[in-house]
């Protein structure tokens, strides 16, 4: 006991406050990390606050009708979209349809104005094809890297002509072909990732990379933005030349709207990513004109949830060690232990014996006065017996005092009064030898 | 896990409280039994006075009246101190008188 149980005391009572409020700040820190709240960035979208809508306009109704009325293609000032003229003019032959091709990035009114144009059965913006009352769209990757590396519309033509004209639907036709590039292009495109991991090439759209690839691509990725490519001509395959000068790096190559990825676990990973982006994205990027910055921006956002889906047996990047969380269920038995200690001990210290030891001197001085009195007693007369009288009296009170465990003091107070009455008996017998002073050293002695 | 915090705070606050009431009500009682003790010994002594007193002392016959009245009422330590120092008193006049 002593000292230092009584440091253990407070100790533990410091110990469970400090845990006390340990526990209630952390419980300010939620710490959800869910695969359904990735990172990524998304919100409602309005029309033209990602930049999707062109300075493009198309002319009045009439005018379209006109020009479509004299022409059975009719392509609008800045559209994009091209396809094997041949194969559709074949496939169209003497039914007549007419084709109006207008540029992407149109606002809803110009939509409007476009597809009011009633000579035309079939409507193309940007790279959205719709007839009377359908719309084709491309459904598989081919498809969408031909539609939006080259602005092929060939197939969508080819299924909206055959529903024109009442015919099964023909199969997609690919005619979208890689060459090898040239070692001058990889040496120039490889000089600018080195320098500083992006190349962006003449008439690209890209401007800087966007803020999402952070939590994309932890460890950083190189990124080649290219315009998009000319319709018939093969399309230099930069992914797998870049992948090989630089092993172990991610590599992200954007042809138009066409992004692809390779590098690293680029076989479990780009396919996944470029089906669920362009899935859901295709729509919006045929028709619209949006810059290749928000479209990698997206597509990367679209990494980051894949990432965080949690659909491929790697470490998740998202997971920092973070000791509170460690500790935290540890928390409430360290607070119980510090209180259940606290509580031992403040109880020991209550109920165990409070009183130091009481000093020898009192009992003695007790027995000897009282023994003083006694022999007193046979020689006192009227005039002494009053103060040895009140002498006995306060002897008394001073053994009752001790008897209950009264403080040393009280009973001291007593006996000096007692000794004091005694002194004044003895005085007045004339006994020197009586006076307790006196007496209580020869006794001792 | 909330009632181990609940649990833990209720008996930290009762310790705490028990830590510093327990031993203060316990010196109190014990100041309280202190002063009857010495209040029961002023009395007892001056009860002695009297007896030995030949003259009749009013003053201290009232003095030492109160103390008792006040002892047989019991109370608290105040009370206590004012029956001493009434006793003490009522002691002192007596032992004057047989002096003088």
């Amino acid at each position: 006991m002593g000292r230092w149980a009584g440091w253990v005391r407070w100790g533990a009572l410091g110990a469970a406050v400090v845990v006390l409020v340990v526990f209630l700040v952390a419980q300010r820190q939620s710490i959800d990390v869910s695969y359904g709240q990735s990172p990524s960035s998304s919100g409602p979208v309005q029309e033209g606050s990602a930049g999707e809508l062109s300075d493009a306009t198309v002319p009045s109704v009439d005018e379209m009708t006109a020009m479509v009325a004299a022409d059975p293609v009719v392509r609008l000032p800045g559209s994009i979209a091209h396809w094997d003229e041949d194969l559709v003019r074949k496939a169209i032959g003497d039914a007549g349809i007419r084709i109006l091709v207008a540029p992407p990035g149109l606002d809803k009114d110009e939509r409007g104005r476009v597809r009011d144009v009633d000579n035309a059965q079939l409507r193309v913006i940007g790279t959205e094809v719709t007839g009377s009352a359908y719309q084709a769209s491309a459904d598989d990757l081919p498809s969408w890297r031909a539609q939006f590396a080259t602005g092929d519309v060939t197939s969508l033509l080819l299924t909206l002509v055959a529903s024109v004209r009442k015919q099964d639907p023909p199969g997609d036709v690919d005619l979208f072909r890689w060459r090898p590039p040239t070692e001058a292009e990889v040496t120039a495109v490889a000089a600018d990732l080195r320098a500083g991991g992006v190349h962006i090439a003449d008439g690209a759209t890209l401007t800087d990379i966007p803020k999402s690839a952070g939590p994309a691509f932890p460890d950083g990725a190189l990124y080649a933005a290219f315009p998009q490519q000319t319709f018939g001509e093969p399309v230099p395959e930069y992914g797998p030349a870049l992948a090989a000068l630089f092993p172990g790096r991610a590599v992200v190559v954007v042809y138009g709207s066409w992004i692809e990825y390779h590098g690293p676990d680029a076989a479990d990973f780009a396919d996944v990513v470029a089906a669920s982006f362009y899935g859901q994205a295709a729509d919006r990027i045929s028709t619209y004109a949006y810059p290749q910055g928000n479209v990698l921006h997206a597509y990367l956002n679209r990494v980051t949830d894949v990432r965080y889906a949690g659909l491929f047996d790697r470490p998740l990047p998202y997971l920092p060690l973070d000791p509170l969380r460690v500790a935290l269920p540890a928390l409430p038995w360290l607070f119980a232990g510090c209180v259940v200690v606290f509580l031992a001990l403040s109880t020991r210290s209550l109920l165990g014996p409070r009183r130091g030891p009481r000093s020898a001197g009192v009992p003695a001085r007790l027995a000897g006065l009282t023994a003083l009195a006694i022999e007193m007693s046979g020689l006192t007369d009227e005039k002494s017996d009053p103060a040895l009288t009140r002498g006995i009296t306060k002897l008394r009170a001073a053994g009752d005092a001790l008897a209950e465990n009264l403080p040393d003091g009280h009973v001291r107070t007593l006996l000096d009064n007692a000794e004091a009455e005694l002194d004044d008996t003895a005085w007045t017998l004339g006994r020197n030898d009586y006076r307790p002073y006196n007496y209580l050293r020869g006794r001792l002695a | 896990m909330v009632l181990v915090w609940v649990v833990g705070v209720v008996v930290l606050v009762a310790a705490g409280f028990g830590a510093v009431v327990l031993p203060w009500w316990r010196a109190r009682e014990v100041e309280r039994r202190t002063a009857w003790s010495a209040a029961r010994a002023a009395i007892e002594s001056a009860g002695v006075s009297r007896d030995a007193s030949m003259s009749r002392v009013d003053e201290a016959e009232r003095l030492l009246a109160k103390a008792e009245a006040i002892a047989a009422d019991r109370g608290g330590t105040a009370a206590a101190r004012t029956a001493s120092e009434c006793a003490s008193r009522a002691d002192r006049l007596w032992r004057e008188a047989v002096d003088g």
